[in-house]
């Protein structure tokens, strides 16, 4: 049985939004509350984690009339329930408890997206208690429902947790606000794990951030496994029983930097990268437009190269034009001239029926053909003025091949493109080479100064080179004992592995170092790269190291904390067509950024540790 | 703790914990209150009692849009009963009275669902428009109303489909009838032809039922065919020693057969027209809502309100600066002063 987490996270929600009762299997003949109208009342947050997963549409036919957001203003509707569906933050529950006061509606049935803690539920427990009587009674339900991930498509999910890098990287961060981020972050992981019902194994890299995730998500699984029954029993006993567990792959953003920046000619990364796709909702300037599974063309191909895209594009057109023209024929319509046949009714009816019934379909065609159209030109338009297939090809050649053009690399500084773009290029460039000759590297600063380039981020990715070159001869074995400096021995790991990846050139092509390890991790077999990564099994006893399972697993989630982005979805996506006997994987992060913006976040960071001057105009890094 | 129940369960259900928080609370609060902990153990013993309590003062509107989605929810569970019985139908075994029974008792109800939704449309618009209710108690009522005719019109058309498939197998079982008893057949050719006597009138006239579109429903001209279909089935037997003496007169009444027949197909073609448009007419209509995302109108209205906010707290700071006020005051009076100083002195 394949993991399907947006799947499982619908099914969630449409239980929810039916007040939690039991789903009859033939739609429930003791109708009672649950046939009522409801309302639903959601909290900013909570709004974008439905939005990809149901439409208004679909929230009528369960039943609900009204979505309210519940910080703005609200009139009582004295005679439909109330779905509640919030974060459990103090605000929130301070406005549930005065609704509930004030009577704004018959029944309040109270979500939280993931656990309410302990003190909060007593806060709206007082309020409600100081109130009415009725108060009280009026909330029939208080439920946690762990579902705080927006899940963007079948196999790709976001915590939309911000800046989560900049947070975990900031040299002047706060170990409090470290282990607040951390926990958050373990929060949402077992949002994910207990909405699949499967508990996964754990693995990650030594040290680092992807170990204290991995250590705190270890402790909340065992502590929730020990209240029995808990989620994971009734999950299990509910639907087939698979026997597989998947394992859980948790890499942290400088595993491989170098995929963060890149440019990437293939449909979908492009357009996230250029056009900015939040939430599956692309903004141009003209239009808006909806990108998700519903969308046969984008799933189709959103993986092939752009021009291949313009080419499906054309053969779409053709064929709808076809079509049209067909039942234009047949019900006489279109060209003058062609036979009409006007005695034989029955058959002229039959086929303008059939024609009237065909024209949603042809409608629908025409719209996605026309989306795609308009989608493609602008990108193209981009293209051209920022001369995008250049830089991919340069950046392809360096990371593929190890080697550089010097002079195609620096006309591409000096030439057309963002500043963001070349500062891509020249990290790109750094992160490709172990050891830059100087000489090119003044070069490179040289053209990126005349562009007049912000060099907070490339000086911060020189740093991280250079104290990975000194604690490179250092760092020999592995050591599992305290790290006191986590960041140096991440740092060395990380571009290890990167260069590792790009001296061992692979048949099909170049494979990320993500996707190399997840391989590995999932094969299960002992490999130099993966054995000395960390196993934590939440099922297994405490004590003792006996019976480690480490594969092979035919399911995996890999979840990459500081931002992942489409080209790593991408290329899991790749191996999970090609792999044999058929694997699944689930990619997600703490957000999907674009390379612009992380491009932003380095050189916040930069900025942050005093690297760098001259303008410091960086927006901060939006995020979704 | 938690009610084992079969279905998925992926979340925990903290009702319990609330409850016995508020109790503690209230203990908290007034010690030495006894109806406190009365209110208390009460909402603790069930929660539906409240929940009942309530509903029971729910509005006239509540009540009747559940009563009349309860009976389109029977409705469409009888038209799934009808549906599998007109597609079990064979040439022999054709249980032609129960489905005529069903049809009849389903017309009914759609019907009665009908003017029961036409009622509560015009209880809700005169409701909104009585002003004393909240916006989103109007819009709540509005969206309620239209779901329920939606799902009428969904069922009216399932209705209409599974008559439309009766018919064909009506036909179908008509053809192979033809081919099995081809001797009397003549007489029994067309199903939709009333048997006559011979050398009569125009069957035209007879046959075609009066403005069959003009009604609600689509089963009227279906129902009658039914009907001839049934008396038709009782006469055909006694037609067959007749059969030789009426040899001259069958030319006759074939021309006079195909005829009708091709009268009936074009109702039959007029028919189908006319629900193509009021197709149309609806896919016009429900273009609407089907596609919107949630987070579409938040965000402008999110928008247009902080922008409506700003503006006013602007206003509002500067009509509530005395300064300013106090100038523009004494500025006036200055000159009401000069202007009485001119004409005086």
């Amino acid at each position: 049985m394949t993991l399907s987490l947006r799947r499982k996270q619908l099914d969630v929600i449409v239980r929810m939004l039916h007040l939690n009762q039991q789903q009859l299997p033939n739609g429930g003949e003791g109708q009672g509350e649950d046939d009522a109208y409801k309302i639903l009342v959601m909290d900013q947050p909570c709004i974008s984690v439905l939005s990809p997963v149901l439409k208004l549409g679909d929230l009528r036919l369960h039943g609900v009339t009204l979505t309210l957001n519940i910080d703005r203003p609200r009139q009582a509707v004295p005679d439909a329930p109330a779905v509640y569906f919030v974060r459990p933050t103090p605000g929130n529950v301070d406005r549930i408890a005065a609704d509930a006061a004030a009577g704004l509606y018959v029944s309040f049935h109270v979500n939280f997206s993931t656990s309410v803690p302990r003190p909060l539920l007593e806060r709206l427990a007082t309020a409600c208690a100081a109130a009415p009587p009725a108060c009280a009674g009026r909330v029939a339900r208080v439920a946690d429902q762990y579902i705080d991930f927006v899940c963007l498509e079948d196999g790709l999910f976001s915590l939309a947790q911000p800046r989560a890098y900049i947070a975990l990287n900031d040299p002047a961060a706060a170990d409090a606000d470290i282990t607040a981020l951390i926990d958050a972050v373990a929060l949402g992981l077992f949002c994910v794990v207990a909405t699949l019902g499967v508990v996964p194994v754990i693995r990650c890299a030594r040290g680092g951030p992807a170990e204290m995730v991995a250590a705190a998500l270890d402790a909340r699984l065992r502590d929730h496994l020990l209240a029995k029954p808990n989620l994971f029993t009734e999950a299990a006993s509910a639907a087939v029983m698979s026997f597989q567990r998947p394992v859980l792959c948790l890499f942290d953003r400088n595993f491989e930097l170098s995929v963060g920046v890149q440019h990437d000619w293939s449909y979908r990364p492009l357009v996230h990268d250029v056009l900015g796709l939040k939430q599956n909702i692309l903004k141009l300037p003209a239009e808006k437009y909806e990108l998700d599974d519903s969308d046969k063309f984008w799933v189709a191909n959103s993986w092939s190269p752009f021009p291949k895209v313009a080419e499906e594009i054309e053969a779409q057109l053709a064929k709808y034009k076809q079509d049209v023209d067909e039942v234009n024929q047949r019900t006489g319509g279109g060209k003058v001239g062609v036979e009409f046949d006007g005695t034989d009714l029955i058959g002229n009816t039959k086929h303008l029926m059939n024609a009237v019934n065909s024209l949603p379909e042809l409608t629908e065609r025409k719209k996605m053909i026309d989306k795609h159209t308009n989608i493609a030109t602008s990108l193209l338009e981009h293209i051209k003025e920022r001369s995008l297939d250049g830089y991919c090809d340069c950046e392809n050649d360096m990371l593929v091949n190890g080697t550089v053009d010097r002079n195609t690399l620096l006309s591409l500084l000096r030439g057309k493109g963002t500043k963001e773009d070349k500062l891509r290029l020249a990290v790109t460039y750094l992160l490709s080479f172990e050891t830059p000759p100087s000489s090119e590297l003044e070069q490179v600063e040289a053209a990126l100064r005349e562009s007049e380039v912000d060099m907070c981020a490339f000086q911060y990715v020189k740093r991280i080179k250079a104290l990975n070159t000194q604690f490179a001869a250092a760092s020999g074995t592995a050591t599992k004992s305290n790290i006191v400096d986590w960041a140096e021995k991440l740092y060395g790991q990380s571009i290890s592995a990167v260069t590792a990846g790009v001296k061992n050139l692979l048949s099909d092509g170049r494979q990320l170092a993500l996707t190399r390890t997840v391989e590995a991790l999932m094969e299960g077999k002992p490999n130099p790269e993966v054995d000395d990564y960390l196993l934590f099994d939440p099922r297994a006893p405490r004590s003792g190291t006996g019976g480690q399972f480490k594969g092979p697993f035919r399911e995996a989630v890999v979840f990459m904390i500081g931002g992942g982005n489409y080209i790593e979805y991408k290329s899991l996506m790749e191996l999970e067509q090609h792999s044999q006997p058929s694997k699944h994987v689930i990619y997600g992060a703490t957000e999907i950024l674009s390379g612009a913006e992380f491009i932003h976040q380095l050189a916040e960071l930069g900025q942050k540790a005093g690297l760098g001057g001259g303008s410091s105009n960086i927006p901060p890094g939006s995020a979704q | 703790m938690i009610p084992t129940r079969p279905a998925q369960a992926s979340f925990r259900d903290r009702t319990n914990d609330f409850r016995a928080a508020v109790e503690s609370a209230r203990r908290h609060a007034a010690p030495s209150s006894s109806s406190a902990p009365a209110a208390a153990s009460s909402s603790s013993t069930g929660t539906l009692d409240g929940l009942i309590a309530a509903t029971s003062a729910r509005s006239e509107f509540t009540n009747r849009a559940s009563k009349i989605g309860l009976g389109i929810h029977q409705a469409s569970q009888k038209l799934s009963r009808l549906a599998k019985l007109a597609k079990r139908t064979s040439v022999f075994d054709d249980p032609t009275v129960e489905i005529q029974e069903l049809t009849a008792v389903i017309k009914k109800d759609i019907t009665a669902l009908n003017t029961a939704v036409v009622d509560l449309q015009a209880l809700c618009n005169s409701q909104n428009e009585s002003g004393s209710l909240s916006k989103d108690t109007t819009n709540h009522s509005t969206t309620v109303v239209d779901n329920l005719k939606n799902r009428l019109m969904s069922a009216t058309k399932e209705f209409k489909e599974v008559l439309t498939m009766r018919t064909e197998n009506l036909k179908v079982h008509e053809n192979r009838r033809q081919m099995f008893s081809s001797s009397a057949a003549k007489d029994a050719s067309n199903p939709f032809i009333r048997q006559r006597p011979l050398g009569a009138r125009d069957p035209s006239e007879s046959s075609v039922p009066p403005a069959p579109w003009a009604s609600d429903s689509a089963s009227t001209p279906l129902f009658q065919r039914k009907k001839t279909n049934g008396d038709h089935g009782a006469s055909s037997s006694s037609s067959q020693p007749f059969a030789h003496q009426q040899q001259l007169a069958v030319q006759q009444d074939s021309y006079i057969q195909s005829r009708a027949e091709a009268l009936q197909n074009v109702e039959s073609t007029i028919h189908e027209l006319s629900n193509i448009f009021t197709q149309l007419a609806t896919m016009v209509s429900q273009q609407g809502e089907l596609a919107i995302r949630i987070d579409e109108n938040m965000d402008d209205t999110v928008t247009n309100v902080e922008g409506a906010q700003g503006q006013l707290l602007k206003y509002l700071n500067s009509i509530s600066s005395n300064r300013w006020l106090m100038m523009k005051i004494f500025f006036v009076l200055m000159v009401f002063l000069m202007i009485f100083i001119f004409f005086v002195a």
